[in-house]
């Protein structure tokens, strides 16, 4: 299962964090708001209404025919609307559309002596109906007061809040976004080292100059951490050098008395030869094993530079396969080429290619009785080079192991094998690894062991 | 009989190659520094030497360059490591060739008798090579004005042999097989390394030659 990326997840859980909160806000301001505004323009109108049916009374006491006058004259002034009954009939209205929004209820009520309002919602739009009872003209004034203003002004607070909460919510997640990228990039970066120092990279270290100090404490366990395993590293390395170094001494003596010796072979006794034989027999492998360390120490400790150059490979394979059958005396094995690999470039430090065809030619000769051939091939940008035998092949379940170091495979148990080293394999693999090409076991067309090679082609620039 | 100087600071080793070099039928002058195997040379004038790297007070380079600077006998060294820094100074103080360490006694043999074995051509014809005049009967090659220009005998052979293949690339391999006259004991550094230093004596400006030239993936070819 893949795992949810925790930047993703922090970016998310600020972003809507931020959008909660400012949503709350805005919505208990605006609610607040509402009803401040709505009580405080109610205070005034109920006020206003009480000055208004007085102004209503005067009239009705002194010139009731200018009661018409008075009430558009209302209406003019507080864009209300005020609407006079008496005995149930209406005697003026300032706007008679505005009738339906006197409910019976009030009537009812202000006819029985209750100066009464009431707060009406319709679609939206709210309307204060204040009743106010003239007992001594028996008369109802009632007087309907619209809060469009309030409304204009509570949307505009509608509008400036939610452009707040969405702004708020865009720095919360930009906020998010630079917490993450603190907080998640010095975790990128130790993935990213760890990720190159597996790769051998060993002189990565991360940089903890500028990081915080948390980060800078993991930084600098982690580059201590890795110094110490780069020091190991090389003590184990520069230890196998060491050894090796110090074999070379006596070994260089031991093989010349032998080669000596061997000069006076005609004067030994039959027992005397028969002890030459096994010790050069031994010796050259004692050679070969303290060699294969040596280099092997070399190219871990990497004090070998690899040299790496742009050649023909034909060329180079040809050369190779000549060179290491004869140095250790055995048949070429034919080299073919298929059709369509057309004189390839690779690029690979020659003396190690060259070791590692000679290696393969010899495990083949030990294990088989010699490669069959060797079979080049291009598959697409890349070149196969395989090293047959007809001999009993590996079985799947070696075919990883042949490479490990002093690995001796159930062949070598079975059979009266002479002796290797047990580090052929494993150098052939580094060097092709070192060529950035790779090694794998498979079946040869004549059921034996096919190992094959893959280099990368390279163009050839001509000089 | 060939006489060999053999310049060795561990005992063991150097008793084991007098041993097996007197087998072979050599007469062999051994020296446990390079202070004492140049001065025996000046005595004996030997006619190929063994030098290791690795000798306490002056250094097997040095030992070379010394005894360089008094004949152009083949020289071996032996070398403790085959780091390509190591070899490559190695050659560029004066050697010829080198083994490195544990080295097989027979190789060793081979490579000193090819040494030994070779000689320059004397069929060649002499031939000019921009201001220089080369004599490959006589080994010898002039500039312009008369001087001569002195080469050892392993850059003398390679010039001429890469003069004989009439401007036709001969491979790394080739060259060795030529000039060192191994067949399988093949290392392109030596020819490298030999290349560069023929190059700093006949080029004009061995940065960009223009006699011998490199065939990127294939070898060397002489513009004559």
């Amino acid at each position: 299962m893949r795992r949810r990326s925790l930047r993703l997840r922090l970016l998310v859980t600020f972003g809507l964090g931020a959008f909660v909160l400012s949503s709350m806000f805005a919505s208990l301001t605006y609610f607040g708001v509402q009803r401040l505004l709505i009580a405080n323009q109610q205070q005034t109108d109920l006020r206003q209404s009480y000055v208004n049916a007085a102004l209503v009374r005067s009239t009705l006491y002194t010139s009731p025919p200018q009661l018409a006058n008075l009430l558009a004259s209302i209406q003019k002034a507080t864009a209300s609307f005020v609407l006079v009954q008496t005995h149930h009939q209406w005697l003026a209205r300032s706007n008679p559309a505005a009738t339906k929004d006197v409910s019976a209820a009030i009537i009812k009520l202000v006819n029985e002596g209750h100066a009464t309002e009431q707060t009406l919602n319709i679609n939206g739009e709210i309307i204060f109906v204040v009743g106010v009872p003239i007992p001594a003209v028996e008369t109802q004034v009632f007087e309907v007061f619209r809060l469009n203003s309030l409304e204009h002004t509570l949307q505009i607070l509608l509008f400036v809040l939610g452009a707040g909460a969405l702004i708020t919510s865009f720095i919360g997640m930009s906020g998010g976004l630079w917490v993450t990228r603190r907080a998640v990039r010095p975790l990128e970066e130790v993935s990213r080292a760890a990720a190159q120092i597996a790769d051998g990279a060993l002189t990565t270290r991360l940089a903890v100059t500028r990081a915080d100090r948390e980060v800078q404490q993991l930084g600098e366990s982690f580059n201590e951490m890795v110094s110490q395993l780069v020091q190991r590293l090389e003590r184990d390395a520069r230890f196998a050098s060491d050894v090796s170094h110090e074999l070379r001494s006596p070994l260089t003596t031991l093989a010349t008395t032998a080669s000596v010796l061997q000069q006076h072979r005609p004067d030994l006794s039959p027992a005397g030869q028969e002890s030459l034989d096994l010790l050069l027999a031994d010796l050259s492998i004692f050679q070969s094993l303290v060699e294969d360390l040596l280099e092997m120490a070399r190219s871990d400790a990497g004090a070998a530079p690899l040299v790496m150059e742009t050649v023909r490979a034909i060329e180079l394979l040809r050369q190779s396969v000549r060179s290491a059958a004869g140095h250790q005396a055995l048949s070429e094995p034919t080299l073919e080429i298929e059709p369509g690999v057309d004189d390839p470039f690779v690029k690979v430090d020659r003396r190690r290619f060259e070791r590692v065809i000679t290696n393969l030619i010899d495990n083949a000769h030990r294990y088989a009785d010699g490669a069959v051939a060797l079979r080049v091939s291009r598959v697409g940008e890349q070149l196969a080079i395989n090293v047959d035998d007809a001999g009993p092949g590996i079985t799947p379940d070696e075919r990883e192991q042949v490479f490990e170091r002093f690995f001796r495979g159930r062949a070598a148990n079975d059979r009266g094998i002479a002796r290797g080293t047990g580090l052929g394999l494993a150098l052939v693999r580094d060097h092709v690894r070192a060529f950035g090409g790779t090694i794998t076991v498979a079946t040869s067309p004549e059921g034996g062991a096919r190992f094959q090679i893959v280099l990368p082609i390279v163009e050839g620039d001509p000089e | 009989m060939a006489r060999i100087l053999i310049v060795e600071d561990d005992d063991h080793i150097r008793s084991a190659l007098r041993l097996m070099f007197e087998g072979e039928g050599f007469v062999v002058d051994d020296a446990p520094t390079g202070e004492v195997g140049v001065a025996l040379f000046a005595r004996m004038a030997s006619d190929i030497a063994i030098v290791d790297v690795m000798l306490p007070g002056m250094t097997g380079f040095q030992t070379c360059e010394a005894l360089r600077q008094a004949s152009d006998l083949p020289i071996v060294i032996v070398s403790a490591r085959d780091d390509t820094a190591d070899v490559v100074l190695g050659l560029e103080s004066g050697a010829d060739d080198y083994v490195t360490k544990p080295f097989v006694p027979e190789e060793l043999l081979a490579r000193v008798k090819a040494h030994l074995r070779r000689r320059p051509e004397k069929s060649a014809n002499p031939f000019r090579l921009g201001d220089l005049h080369v004599v490959p009967d006589e080994g010898i090659v002039r500039h312009h004005d008369g001087t001569e220009l002195h080469l050892t005998s392993t850059e003398f052979r390679l010039l001429t042999d890469l003069a004989s293949a009439n401007g036709k690339v001969l491979s790394r391999e080739d060259l060795l097989e030529r000039v060192w006259g191994y067949d399988y004991f093949g290392d392109s550094r030596l020819v490298d390394v030999h290349i560069r230093r023929l190059r700093m004596k006949i080029e004009p400006d061995s940065a960009s030659p223009m006699f011998l030239v490199t065939v990127r993936g294939a070898g060397y070819k002489l513009v004559l």
